[in-house]
């Protein structure tokens, strides 16, 4: 219990840091919400029009700075994250991230979860047949495939299945245009279809880093006494692969997994923006280019909730799956 | 990535205007200025002509936005106007900047001017229902722009504070805008980009509240289609079957996907997908052009882009004349359209007159004479060495361009080799937009790469750059006049203008774009164009270079109206 | 333990004490450091004297016909622009090896003096220090490196280093920190400190020479992890895109459409080379993490004694 209170206080820690960093961020950096409707409106605004218009946003530029954190604090955690003022303008911020933010999980979400469980696998495999053909061919081609950057792997996926193939595979987007959002099987296919060459990118590039952890975890936890013990004691191979090894060489992928969230994120944000997909990274980069404050805010805010939510989850797998750690924690490392 | 945002940005403003203090009347040079409107352009039938095909048949557009639709309506919204007024809404009279101002009447069957100009009567034309069946009536045309009034924000082309509008008022059929002074100039704005919002649906709740932000996700107008459905990824348009021209629309449908980028756009066109397309295609004879006979393309020129010197004595070189001089002289501006632009830009001049869409400005004489009519660059060169420097020691200059407008790289990069020969090293420096818009406002700066706005003859864009109140100090931000030339002769120029005759009007411009020549405080190279990219295998009644009946990119507002209000569908004809 | 499997001390991540020539033979030994080695070497070379490769001078310069295919003068073709792909790939390794070994080396620097000052000083600043190291893990480091360089107005070169350095060295410290924890209570530091030497001579004489391979590992990861990041943010448009470079090759590349217009190699090729750049230091590190935990060691010399090793486990004895 304490240790999933300090958790949970770090949890907080964390994101306040977070909140803080992008309050303070665009403040210190050229541009402002009044240069960013200057842009929309073209430079043709008069300046009290201008002023006008950021009040109807919701800006108050000129209240005292502690105010304004104080009040950007309460809207991000109760949900006003505002009105955008990039190219959405005047789309209240909450209706975008909603829209965008089933895309992201879907394709992002799934796909890393499914290179994470399925590395883990091959990499326990991998790992339990030391000196197998398996392993002397994977890891050199792995350790290749976790290097290749995420973008480059999806240039290479449209090229060879998009424009080779004259457009088999579409390579943008998340459904055809013609359609209108449904449960019909041609709107569900049409979404795998678009999906298929961005995910397929995610777990090309990401798989490798998985197996390779989970196999040198496998290995090293392979030589532990309590696994000679179990073999000792006639256990079948499957048992000791599973129970005794896999479980205890899952815990650092474990924490690891929540801290590999940071390059998921990066990936997100390259993949969707490669493939033209509109989630939350294809967001997040727009509102950088336009300078769209309010969206940006929560965007940033959004995933470092989902890391930090992750790092949670993962620790309390930890100290479900392993007892020692609760212990260790205790005494103080 | 995305650079044609750049370009559709720059467009885009082309069909609009700042009003800064200025006096005057125009529209004197053109035929339907007091008349009662009937036709218009005479091959395939004005606008408001009787239909003479029939109706069916869909059109997809491909313009690229950059993100997928919010599915807002509102007019008043700069970021969802494109979508809205030309469609579903209409504004009183559509001025035609393609042909020298030629004006069909929309919204106001007719219009009469006061001597001098101070005050216009519209009639509003009668029969004519807002899309949800209340008729549409004067009093809405008041009611939208005491909106703009009541709520500035909404006032977009700033007709309350700087043109001078004083009141509108609605009596009858008739709606009467009064001026601080002449307002001729204005008629642009407040005529032909002004959509007219119903009353009954903007002044009750959160429209009446904030009008400003209020989403207006159905929106009702009197223009030729309607809302049906939009979603994220695409909005349809259906016609409206009460539409005030009966017979018209032709088209049934109108498709808009929302396109993220320009490369699936172009693959869209390309394949035929879709027909309409109004972005920069690259290499577009692969791309588009031989993928079939029925893919054409004509971009009209609107504007220039140009090398915006600094002007003021706190930069020693570029307030040097000569200097301005032996860049203008040195560049090859073919091969900067070539290369920077794909060949699909025309190259400006040093008048800073765009032509061919406003020859009749234009003073090729006086061009040749002052030996501007092609590149120079011995002559260049020999004005540099004036001064000292030559290409073993060369001038040292920086110019500021915005970061993701790559044409503008590619130009700047062709730039650069152009102006190395004759002694000048040129460091391209590319700034995120609010940097850049920082320092070009305030003129920090020696070069910069810039295109701004137009209208519908050159004096809109070239009384912004070069008229001395437009200006400011260095230091503070400019309107328009970024290069801070203050001639005072000039300006006596401007102010004629307005109350000039049509040929009075072209002789000042042809003076302006003498004191182009002669002073060189804007360096032009290529013209931003309108990019108009369409397929004619279905669809026919697109404007083209022989009939540029509206500015064909789609994102031009209120130009996209004419436009559907041309084109049919072949097959629908039998 | 027997002495048939590996020593548990070793099995379990602390390295075995090494001086230089045991590291310069391990990594001989290894094939998969001499490939990522060759790989690297490769293009040093090519960012020292790039002349060597390639005749064109200034590869930003549009000299060339567009849009040419690949021939014997431009071995991968033209710009849609006109210039040599070939040269630009060549003339921008250079930026690309300063973007990695730069960025590499002062993340880890950072990473070393956090996570060993947090493992020694302990106490407070330990606390603090972790929660500073956490708090720049957890943070999504990508979007903030977005908002950085764009924010910061223009994108060179030292602004893609500071953002790099700034959020890369988070990773390290942990691992660097976890380390010099379990060095501190191991018997040669306690006698250094019985001895009386001042904590810096201990930190610097005794613990960091152990640490040597974790650390050359981080800066492998660090300088991967740079490449990448850079390479990505480039790819963005967030670079300087009159540089160059690879990432800014594939921006142009990009924005010019290359793989619909019949250029795909204007877009694969800088690519390829980052995905190379990248594999050279994965496999150095993979090398490394072999070389500090033999357990990890492919056992190739002895063959004999792995089937003999196989025998004994199937017959189900010890």
């Amino acid at each position: 219990m304490p240790y999933l209170l300090r958790r949970l206080g770090f949890f907080l820690l964390t994101l306040w840091a977070a909140l803080t960093l992008n309050f303070f961020i665009p403040r210190f950096m050229p541009g402002s919400p009044l240069q960013a409707l200057r842009d929309r409106t073209h430079n043709k605004l008069s300046p009290a029009a201008l002023e006008q218009m950021l009040t109807s946003y919701g800006f108050k530029p000129n209240e005292n700075v502690l105010v304004q954190y104080v009040d950007y604090l309460k809207n991000m955690v109760t949900g006003q994250w505002g009105i955008s003022i990039g190219a959405t303008l005047g789309e209240p911020v909450t209706r975008i991230v909603r829209q965008a933010l089933p895309w992201t999980l879907g394709l992002v979400g799934v796909t890393t979860v499914l290179a994470f469980l399925l590395g883990s696998l091959i990499g326990t495999v991998a790992g339990w047949r030391r000196g197998g053909r398996l392993d002397s061919l994977l890891p050199p081609a792995f350790v290749v495939t976790s290097a290749l950057p995420y973008f480059w792997v999806g240039l290479l996926l449209i090229l060879v299945f998009s424009v080779w193939t004259g457009g088999v595979l579409p390579s943008d987007f998340n459904y055809d245009s013609g359609m209108q959002p449904a449960f019909t099987p041609a709107f569900v296919f049409s979404v795998a279809s678009h999906a298929l060459l961005p995910a397929a990118t995610i777990l090309i590039t990401s798989i490798g880093g998985w197996i390779l952890t989970m196999r040198n975890n496998m290995i090293t936890t392979l030589a532990e006494d309590y696994v000679r013990m179990g073999r000792a004691k006639g256990l079948s191979d499957r048992r000791i692969m599973t129970a005794y090894a896999a479980r205890n060489a899952m815990l650092p992928n474990l924490a690891g997994f929540a801290m590999s969230l940071g390059f998921v994120i990066a990936g997100a944000i390259l993949v969707e923006y490669v493939f033209n997909y509109p989630g939350l990274g294809y967001l997040l980069y727009n509102a950088v280019q336009n300078t769209d404050y309010p969206l940006m805010q929560a965007l940033f805010m959004l995933f470092t909730v989902a890391v930090l939510v992750a790092v949670l989850v993962c620790d309390i797998a930890i100290a479900i799956l392993d007892p020692r750690s609760r212990e260790r924690d205790r005494s103080g490392r | 990535m995305k650079p044609t945002r750049i370009t559709f940005a720059i467009v885009a403003l082309s069909a609009s205007l700042l009003a800064a203090a200025c006096s005057g009347s125009t529209t004197a040079n053109n035929s339907t200025s007091t008349g009662n409107g009937t036709g218009t352009s005479a091959r395939e039938g004005g606008s408001t002509d009787k239909a003479s095909h029939k109706q069916g048949g869909s059109l997809t557009i491909a313009n690229t936005q950059g993100q997928t639709w919010t599915c807002q309506f509102n007019p008043f919204n700069p970021a969802v106007n494109p979508v809205s007024l030309g469609f579903v809404y209409e504004p009183l009279v559509y001025v035609n900047l393609l042909q020298d101002q030629k004006e069909t009447p929309m919204l106001a069957s007719s219009y009469q001017w006061s001597a001098d100009k101070t005050s216009i009567v519209f009639t509003m034309r009668q029969n004519v229902k807002w899309n949800d069946g209340q008729p549409f009536t004067a009093d809405d045309v008041a009611y939208t722009f005491d909106t703009m009034k009541r709520v500035p924000a909404t006032d977009l082309y700033s007709l309350w504070t700087g043109a001078g509008l004083r009141s509108v008022t609605a009596a009858g059929d008739k709606v009467t805008m009064t001026f601080d002074q002449a307002a001729g100039p204005y008629f642009f704005n407040f005529a032909n980009q002004v959509g007219i919002v119903p009353k009954h649906i903007f002044s009750t709740g959160p429209a009446a509240a904030h009008p400003d932000t209020w989403d207006d996700r159905a929106p009702v107008g009197t223009g030729p289609y309607k809302v049906d459905p939009c979603s994220a990824n695409n909005i349809q348009y259906v016609a409206n079957p009460d539409y005030w021209q009966p017979g018209k629309p032709y088209l049934a449908k109108i498709q808009y996907p929302a396109y993220l980028d320009n490369g699936p756009a172009n693959l869209d066109l390309g394949s035929g997908k879709a027909q309409w397309g109004s972005q920069f295609i690259p290499n577009i004879k692969a791309l588009y052009l031989n993928k079939s006979k029925d893919n054409h393309t004509w971009s009209p020129p609107v504007t220039n882009v140009a090398i915006v010197p600094n002007l003021d004595p706190s930069h020693a070189a570029t307030s040097k004349l000569p200097v301005r001089q032996a860049i203008t002289l040195a560049l090859d501006r073919q091969k900067i359209a070539l290369i920077g632009e794909g060949g699909q830009q025309p190259v400006a001049n040093q008048t800073g007159v765009v032509v061919p869409t406003f020859q009749k400005y234009y003073d090729q004489a006086a061009v040749a004479a002052a030996g501007y009519d092609k590149p120079n660059p011995d002559k260049a060169k020999s004005l540099m060495s004036g001064l000292g420097y030559s290409e073993s020691n060369p001038l040292k200059l920086t110019i500021i361009t915005i970061t993701g407008y790559t044409d503008w790289d590619a130009s700047l990069a062709v730039v650069k080799q152009q102006l190395k020969p004759i002694g000048i090293d040129l460091t391209v420096s590319d700034l995120a937009q609010q940097t850049f818009d920082d320092r070009l406002y305030n003129g920090n700066f020696d070069l910069a790469y810039y295109g701004q706005a137009g209208g519908p003859t050159p004096y809109y864009e070239l009384r912004q750059m070069l008229y001395s109140k437009n200006s400011a100090p260095i230091g503070k931000p400019a309107s328009f006049n970024y290069e801070r030339y203050l001639n005072k002769d000039v300006d006596a120029l401007f102010d004629k203008y307005p109350t000039a005759d049509d040929a009075g009007q072209v002789d000042i411009i042809k003076q302006v774009g003498a004191a182009m020549m002669r002073d060189v405080p804007i360096i032009p190279t290529t013209e931003s164009v309108n990019w108009f990219q369409y397929n004619t295998e279905d669809i026919a009644g697109w404007p083209t270079e022989a009939d540029p009946y509206a500015q064909p990119a789609a994102f031009n507002v209120p130009d996209v109206e004419q436009v559907l209000l041309h084109v049919y569908s072949k097959s629908a004809q039998n | 333990m027997t002495a048939l499997l590996v020593d548990s001390s070793t099995a379990t991540g602390a390295p075995v004490r090494r001086r230089g020539g045991g590291l310069w033979a391990a990594v001989r030994g290894s094939r998969k450091a001499m490939v990522g080695l060759a790989i690297f070497l490769v293009f040093a070379v090519m960012a020292l004297v790039p002349q060597l490769f390639t005749s064109v001078r200034d590869p930003n310069a549009l000299q060339f016909e567009p849009g040419l295919g690949s021939s014997a003068e431009h071995l991968l073709g033209t710009t849609a622009l006109g210039q040599d792909i070939f040269a630009q790939l060549v003339y921008g390794t250079r930026q690309s090896l300063v973007i990695a070994l730069v960025a590499g080396f002062f993340a880890t620097v950072l990473s070393v003096l956090v996570g060993v000052s947090a493992a020694y000083l302990g106490g407070v600043s330990d606390e603090t220090l972790t929660m500073l190291t956490n708090v720049f893990l957890v943070l999504p480091t990508f979007p903030l490196i977005i908002i950085l360089a764009t924010y910061a107005g223009k994108g060179t070169l030292l602004v893609i280093l500071i953002v790099l350095v700034v959020t890369g060295w988070s990773y390290g410290a942990n691992q660097l920190r976890a380390q010099a924890l379990s060095l501190r209570n191991r018997d040669f530091v306690e006698s250094a400190k019985v001895r009386g030497e001042r904590p810096s001579y201990v930190i610097f004489k005794e613990v960091l020479p152990t640490m040597t391979s974790l650390i050359v590992a981080n800066f492998l990861g660090a300088a991967l992890y740079s490449v990448l990041t850079a390479a990505g943010l480039q790819f963005l448009g967030l670079g300087d895109p009159n540089s160059i470079s690879w990432g800014t090759m594939l921006y142009w590349a990009q924005s010019q459409q290359a793989l619909q217009t019949g250029l795909p190699q204007w877009s694969l090729a800088p690519g390829l080379c980052v995905a190379l750049l990248g594999v050279s230091f994965a496999l150095l590190n993979y090398a490394f993490d072999e070389i500090s935990n033999p357990a990890l060691r492919p056992a190739r010399r002895p063959r004999k004694r792995r089937r003999l090793r196989a025998r004994r486990t199937r017959a189900g004895g010890p």
